[in-house]
């Protein structure tokens, strides 16, 4: 299903076919459609120039940075050699083995907020605005802001109105990639205070094919609004499948030996003000569901 | 426009084709005109019992003799200029837009032209309408336009034609059309099915996303745990119980009618636009208030958002802040509270790191909520008004200093922090008495609760 972001009509070439009917072509002629990469990078905006680096320019000869860095880097270094001494994963091996709850993104200070990247559709043009920043008392992440459905004058986009919240992806020593192992857990759970608006979260995994970048499971947060804290209980066997905002149709669970991130996203049409406050977010194994996948692989070819 | 730069083109190639130009069937051709040509060849070699509505697939020779059949359109004038699909709809926008208009410009477009020509740039343009004319939810509207596609025509009818996209352009309107059905939410039912049928075949694009949404919608339909009605009430009372009682979360939750809005005009002739208030508050928020430090004051915060669909409606909300550690009381628990199983346990078990089910994180306590109010206008004095309302019920209110906190208004907050209160002003509570203005209640308007703002001057 489309999620309410950026689609891209593919423009109608009628005049060319015309043209080439002109030419008593006998053979099919068909719809050229535009080039739409499989494989992309960053977004470019229409109308922005190419911004060709070298890779040699992207680094950053700084010395006082390079010192932080090495400094940062080594202790990581030394913590992944000292942590293999008390267990896997830095945690004896008797909780590693027998927890059941476990408490990933707790939001008791400033430096919690640094995990976390914030953004809305102001990068292609949009004008919604989203904030983050750290609710009462220091306890809690606040995210709030506007919404604005209006789509960007770029001739191509159709919907707008968005903004997401996401976990950046966690980082061993030397900035390599580190997953979350949850494949012990089945149950996604979160204490939040919404506005009343449906929120979506997803779960973005590591995959291996380049096609499969922009993978995403995806399930809905329902807030109910009011003062009090929302208890939220997702099963992963709930998250379906979709890829750069479409539904897709050969569905499966998500994997959970390589979690890269975790995502809340609003786009839900209603233009104004929203809010959501997110006091922990854990994974934890809840023995009493059995569901493997909430929903079932369809053919293929499906009769109508 | 572009739609109308095609229909332009189309109707110049018609008057070129028209001097003798014949052109070879080719499948997946678009365009109205070439679909006429190719199917006018394939139409020879029909089976002769076709039904009527075939009868467009004859030779162009044969319908130029026949005279066109007009309507009779809004100016009555033959149209010979360049015409963008838009017009139709704007010739209309001068009327009234209902429903009822917008499915009179599809008819007058469908018995226009018995060919449909530019039926593409028709529905796109329909499909960009339909929120002004208010038909955008409607199914009806939805299957009459796609009723708009010639029938049978863009049906493969051999297994090349069904690889390569037939009809592509026609296939992405099909499809368009059902994405903006499912982007407003509305399933589509039995009649879309077979329209779609007829028009595009199975196995067809708009066949497929019509077998997605047919899918996936079932799925999430009632995936909401806190479900809002289609139709939110319209009576801003009514809103506000239905939305008080949604976010009280409590079934013995009471809420009282404060104040009914209405206008009243004062003496000088000027008029004054009395708001509502609605409050609500449950028997269990009752007890912890009366069992309140007197000390230590309450606080009036808001206004704090709800959004319900499309409607944002704004609360307020009277609480406290949590008791310092060593205020606390523990209370035991009243055995006789519930007889069916005992509500304290005093066993001396362990739990295993495997039995534990409990987060790791530390409980937060914000304070008790006592109270939640709903009130169109968010200014003091109506909220004093709520406050000496709730004293009725809760005469401790009289003794316990309530702080009011009211943020910026119904706009972006800032979230309201314990040490930046934007507008916080020290307001004792035994000065309620007096600040009630009698003129504010002096209406008799029945209602089902006897009026509490009446009862506070003493």
């Amino acid at each position: 299903m489309s999620l309410p972001r950026i689609t891209h009509l593919p423009s109608g070439r009628l005049l060319s076919t015309i043209l080439h009917h002109q030419l008593l072509l006998p053979s099919i002629i068909p719809l050229t459609v535009p080039k739409r990469a499989v494989i992309q990078g960053e977004y470019r905006r229409p109308g922005q120039p190419k911004k060709t680096k070298f890779a040699w320019q992207k680094i950053n000869f700084n010395f006082s940075k390079g010192l932080e860095a090495i400094k940062k880097h080594f202790t990581l270094l030394k913590k992944e050699f000292t942590d293999r001494w008390v267990g896997p994963e830095g945690k004896p091996i008797v909780e590693h083995m027998l927890e059941q709850n476990r408490v990933v993104w707790e939001f008791r200070g400033p430096e919690s907020l640094r995990e976390w990247t914030v953004s809305s559709d102001r990068e292609i043009g949009g004008h919604s605005e989203a904030y983050l920043k750290l609710g009462r008392n220091n306890n809690t992440c606040f995210l709030y802001g506007t919404l604005s459905s209006t789509p960007p004058r770029d001739g191509e986009t159709r919907y707008s109105g968005y903004c997401t919240m996401r976990s950046k992806q966690p980082l061993a020593s030397f900035d390599r990639k580190k997953h979350h192992d949850w494949s012990s857990f089945n149950t996604l759970q979160l204490r939040v205070r919404g506005d009343g608006r449906p929120w979506m979260i997803n779960v973005s995994a590591e995959t291996y094919f380049s096609h499969q970048k922009d993978d995403i499971y995806c399930y809905f947060l329902y807030t109910r609004g009011g003062p009090y804290w929302q208890d939220v209980k997702i099963p992963f066997s709930k998250f379906f499948l979709t890829h750069r905002g479409r539904v897709q149709d050969d569905q499966h669970p998500v994997w959970l030996d390589k979690v890269n991130t975790i995502g809340f996203t609003l786009g839900d049409k209603a233009d104004g003000p929203f809010q959501l406050e997110i006091d922990f977010i854990g994974v934890c194994k809840d023995y009493a569901h059995t569901e493997e996948f909430a929903y079932e692989a369809y053919k293929r070819n499906p009769e109508v | 426009m572009k739609g109308s730069r095609c229909l332009h083109q189309l109707k110049s190639l018609r008057l070129l084709s028209h001097a003798g130009r014949r052109l070879p069937a080719a499948a997946g051709d678009s365009g109205a005109l070439f679909r006429l040509h190719s199917s006018s060849l394939l139409g020879g070699s029909q089976c002769p019992q076709r039904e009527v509505l075939r009868h467009f697939h004859s030779s162009p020779a044969c319908t130029k003799s026949q005279p066109a059949r007009f309507v009779q359109e809004e100016d009555k004038t033959r149209d010979k200029s360049l015409v963008a699909h838009d017009d139709l709809f704007e010739q209309v926008a001068k009327e009234t837009k209902t429903k009822a208009t917008f499915n009179k410009v599809i008819d007058v477009y469908t018995k226009r032209d018995i060919r449909r020509r530019g039926h593409v740039e028709f529905i796109y343009a329909a499909l960009k309408k339909m929120p002004e004319f208010g038909v955008e939810k409607d199914l009806t509207v939805y299957n009459k336009l796609l009723d708009v596609f010639p029938k049978e025509v863009f049906v493969p009818q051999n297994f090349i034609q069904r690889m390569f996209n037939h009809y592509p352009r026609q296939q992405e309107c099909g499809v368009q059309l059902l994405e903006q059905m499912e982007s407003y939410g509305i399933m589509p039912n039995i009649e879309t099915k077979v329209l779609l049928v007829q028009i595009f075949g199975e196995k067809t694009h708009p066949m497929r996303k019509y077998q997605r949404i047919m899918y996936w919608f079932p799925r999430f339909m009632h995936a909401n745990p806190f479900p809002i009605p289609k139709q939110l009430p319209e009576d801003p009372v009514d809103l506000a119980r239905f939305s008080l009682t949604r976010m009280a979360n409590d079934w013995d939750a009471k809420v009282t009618v404060y104040q009914l809005p209405c206008t009243d005009i004062t003496d000088s002739g000027a008029e004054v636009t009395l708001p509502h208030i609605v409050g609500i508050q449950s028997p269990s928020q009752m007890e912890a208030l009366a069992k309140h430090n007197p000390c230590r004051p309450v606080f009036v915060e808001g206004p704090f958002p709800l959004w319900m669909r499309k409607t944002c409606v704004y609360y307020y909300v009277l609480r406290a802040d949590p008791a310092p550690p060593e205020e606390k009381i523990e209370e035991p628990y009243d055995p006789e509270r519930c007889l069916m199983y005992p509500l304290q346990l005093d066993l001396d078990l362990d739990r295993d790191l495997g039995d534990d089910e409990s987060f790791d994180v530390e409980d937060l306590d914000e304070g008790p909520v006592f109270a939640m109010c709903m009130t169109s206008q968010g200014d003091q004095a109506t909220l004093n008004q709520w406050i000496s309302g709730l004293q009725q019920s809760n005469p401790i209110l009289g003794q316990i200093p309530t702080l009011f906190r009211l943020g910026a208004g119904p706009r972006e907050l800032q979230g309201v922090g314990d040490t930046d209160s934007t507008s916080g002003t020290w307001f004792p509570s035994h000065a309620h008495k007096e600040e009630a203005d009698p003129g504010e209640d002096a209406e008799a308007v029945v209602e089902e609760e006897p009026r509490r703002s009446q009862g506070v001057k003493q």
